[in-house]
């Protein structure tokens, strides 16, 4: 992760969320940076935040309750947050794109998915009617979807097309980052294989820079090249894939691998992280994790904790970092 | 320890617009008691409809249930009452599968209340017994599914499939939609409460890892009916269909410096109304040969490892 070269670079990221009258504190001072033809893995579970960062990047927040408290998106040098919606709705969908979680909610039912995908091509480039559905047809013919197919409405495709032809959708343009939120989750693991053969290839061939959001490690293992693990709004252990499969240092990323059940190995139980992600609204002083972490003490309650780069390119934030032994692999 | 349910050749078949959907075809299969069966395939191969079908809560098309040595194929309201008390299922989705309307402590009271065997006192402390039993703190006896976490709810609804101290429970993927700090959690409480209570278990998913590991034997499932059955670690080590063989190849592993050989299938799950006689795995299948659009037989290719494919023993030379 060198500082230099940065195609984008999101810098003390924080959002909140108004929510019958309490503040969510989804996002809190997330700094991170991606080179070109990189990807990186956001990973943590349900409600850590991931989404939020993606929609921030992308701003697509909503307006009413979701505000961006501090923070820089500078992507190829210019900061997209400060830009007037009129220049950011020219980035989205040509620069910047996202493939959505569920394609069964992303994809207008009532219109056609060839037409879905030529509205993009409109939307960014100056081509007839014509020339932009060729165009539609070649980037479904891409993601493996017929042109028989592509008159077609969602509702006749299953699930793994559809995915595909979000994906279509989201390269029409030729982005140059890519934000993928949980595209394999609602597949099965063949068709999952399918699709993530299909972004590595296509983030090759176009040089893309991609931000993975994921809970699934696995996932993570065969399509990042760097890994930022998220837990409760902030930014807890950094670094290339290397670092954290092989050297993992915050309890939490270590709780994640442990409550993993691994297909080559036998454990007679899982080591699960006990009790539950902080709630938002009411974030615990110091370390976000120590009312989960079992090595806590006195000083990780008291005060914040910085992230630290432990080894070159490798942060954590913990005051304690590195693999120790399995505190409670039998807590019963 | 006995069989305590036995399929033979069970089918379900749904009526569609276009024809039949055979949803379950023709599966036969025994569990033994104490133990764990699992039952793995991609969505749509009718996994769930097996596990709903073999506790009554479909009427089968065809074949034989047998629980505890009798045949339970077609039983009346009373002995379908009696049925119940014995064999009970844990749903996927914990949001859509608990009323809304209904506290923690009704919900898990419900079926003692019904079962009309214990006094207002005994079910209070049974009750308490099961909520304590899951892992639900006293304090939110009176809470309403929607102030609870997915984790808590998946515990809810498994206090109310132990609530009868049943002796077989079908888990349709029942960590699916939980995290995966939360997804350990509840298997280690699945596993406890299985030797605690002797519970055997049918358990569905699609994810092969959590199969393998609370699952004491694995069958594969391809649109409707079984290609492969064995203990889960031979499974595993030496799975021999083709089918099996893609879907382990499939799995994205964390180890990150053995990447893995994967088997590409090409194209998606062909449909399973009217589906033709032979092999339903042949037009996937990098394998597939003439022979395999004749129907095919589950033979016992290994000891206890049963595989339904023409080619299995020339393709694994054995």
């Amino acid at each position: 992760m060198e500082r230099n070269n940065n195609f984008l670079s999101v810098e003390d990221l924080s959002v909140e969320y108004t929510s019958e009258g309490k503040i969510v504190h989804a996002v809190n001072h997330v700094s991170f940076s991606l080179q070109k033809g990189h990807t990186l893995g956001l990973v943590g579970e349900t409600g850590a935040g991931k989404t939020s960062i993606a929609k921030a990047i992308m701003r697509i927040l909503p307006d009413f309750s979701a505000k961006v408290t501090s923070g820089k998106v500078i992507l190829d040098g210019t900061d997209i947050l400060q830009i007037s919606e009129k220049e950011m709705r020219k980035l989205r969908g040509k620069n910047i794109s996202m493939i959505f979680q569920d394609p069964m909610t992303a994809l207008n039912p009532v219109m056609r998915v060839v037409d879905q995908i030529a509205e993009v091509i409109r939307e960014h480039h100056k081509t007839s009617a014509a020339e932009a559905t060729a165009e539609a047809i070649r980037m479904l013919k891409k993601v493996g979807i017929a042109e028989d197919r592509a008159r077609e409405y969602p509702h006749q495709f299953s699930g793994g097309m559809k995915q595909r032809v979000v994906i279509a959708m989201a390269l029409a343009c030729d982005p140059d980052l890519l934000l993928a939120d949980e595209p394999t989750t609602a597949l099965d693991v063949t068709i999952q294989a399918q699709v993530l053969d299909m972004i590595n290839d296509l983030k090759q061939e176009y040089d893309t820079a991609m931000i993975m959001i994921t809970h699934d490690l696995g996932v993570v293992a065969e399509v990042c090249d760097d890994v930022a693990v998220i837990y409760a709004g902030e930014v807890i252990e950094m670094g290339s894939k290397e670092d954290i499969f092989d050297e993992v240092a915050h309890p939490y990323t270590i709780g994640l691998f442990g409550s993993l059940p691994d297909l080559n190995v036998d454990v007679d139980r899982l080591s699960p992280i006990e009790g539950l992600p902080p709630d938002p609204t009411d974030l615990p002083h110091g370390c976000k994790f120590c009312p989960r972490c079992s090595y806590a003490e006195e000083a990780c309650r008291e005060n914040e904790v910085a992230l630290t780069e432990i080894t070159p390119g490798h942060w954590c934030r913990c005051r304690k970092p590195g693999k120790k032994e399995a505190p409670h692999g039998n807590n019963h | 320890m006995g069989t305590i349910i036995e399929l033979s050749h069970l089918k379900k078949y749904f009526n569609s617009p276009k024809g039949k959907v055979h949803a379950v075809d023709d599966v036969t299969l025994k569990i033994e008691e104490g133990s764990t069966l699992g039952v793995v395939g991609e969505s749509g191969c009718g996994k769930s409809t097996l596990g709903r079908t073999m506790i009554h809560l479909q009427d089968s098309t065809d074949g034989k249930i047998f629980f505890e040595g009798e045949d339970v194929t077609r039983v009346n309201k009373k002995k379908l009452r009696e049925l119940r008390e014995k064999m009970q299922i844990i749903f996927q989705d914990p949001y859509s599968s608990l009323n809304p309307r209904m506290m923690v402590r009704d919900v898990i009271r419900e079926p003692i209340v019904l079962a009309g065997k214990l006094k207002d006192d005994e079910i209070e402390r049974e009750t308490n017994r099961i909520m304590d039993l899951v892992g639900i703190e006293q304090r939110l006896r009176y809470a309403y599914p929607h102030e609870l976490d997915g984790g808590r709810r998946q515990r809810v609804g498994i206090g109310r499939a132990l609530a009868l101290n049943p002796k077989f429970i079908v888990c349709d993927e029942p960590v699916s939609a939980l995290d995966v700090s939360i997804q350990a959690q509840i298997l280690n409480l699945l596993m406890d409460l299985q030797e605690e209570c002797k519970i055997t278990y049918l358990f569905v998913t699609h994810d092969l890892s959590v199969v393998r590991h609370i699952a004491t034997d694995i069958c594969v499932m391809y649109l409707g009916q079984l290609v492969e059955k064995s203990p889960s670690k031979e499974l595993f080590r030496n799975s021999l269909h083709p089918y099996t063989k893609a879907l382990l190849s499939a799995i994205p592993t964390i180890d990150i410096h053995k990447p893995k050989q994967r088997i590409a299938l090409k194209g998606e799950i062909t449909s399973p109304i009217n589906p033709k006689p032979g092999c339903r795995f042949a037009s996937r299948c990098p394998y597939a040969c003439d022979r395999c659009a004749e129907p095919q037989k589950m033979e016992e290719v290994l000891p206890n490892h049963f595989v339904s494919c023409c080619r299995v023993r020339e393709l694994n030379e054995l």
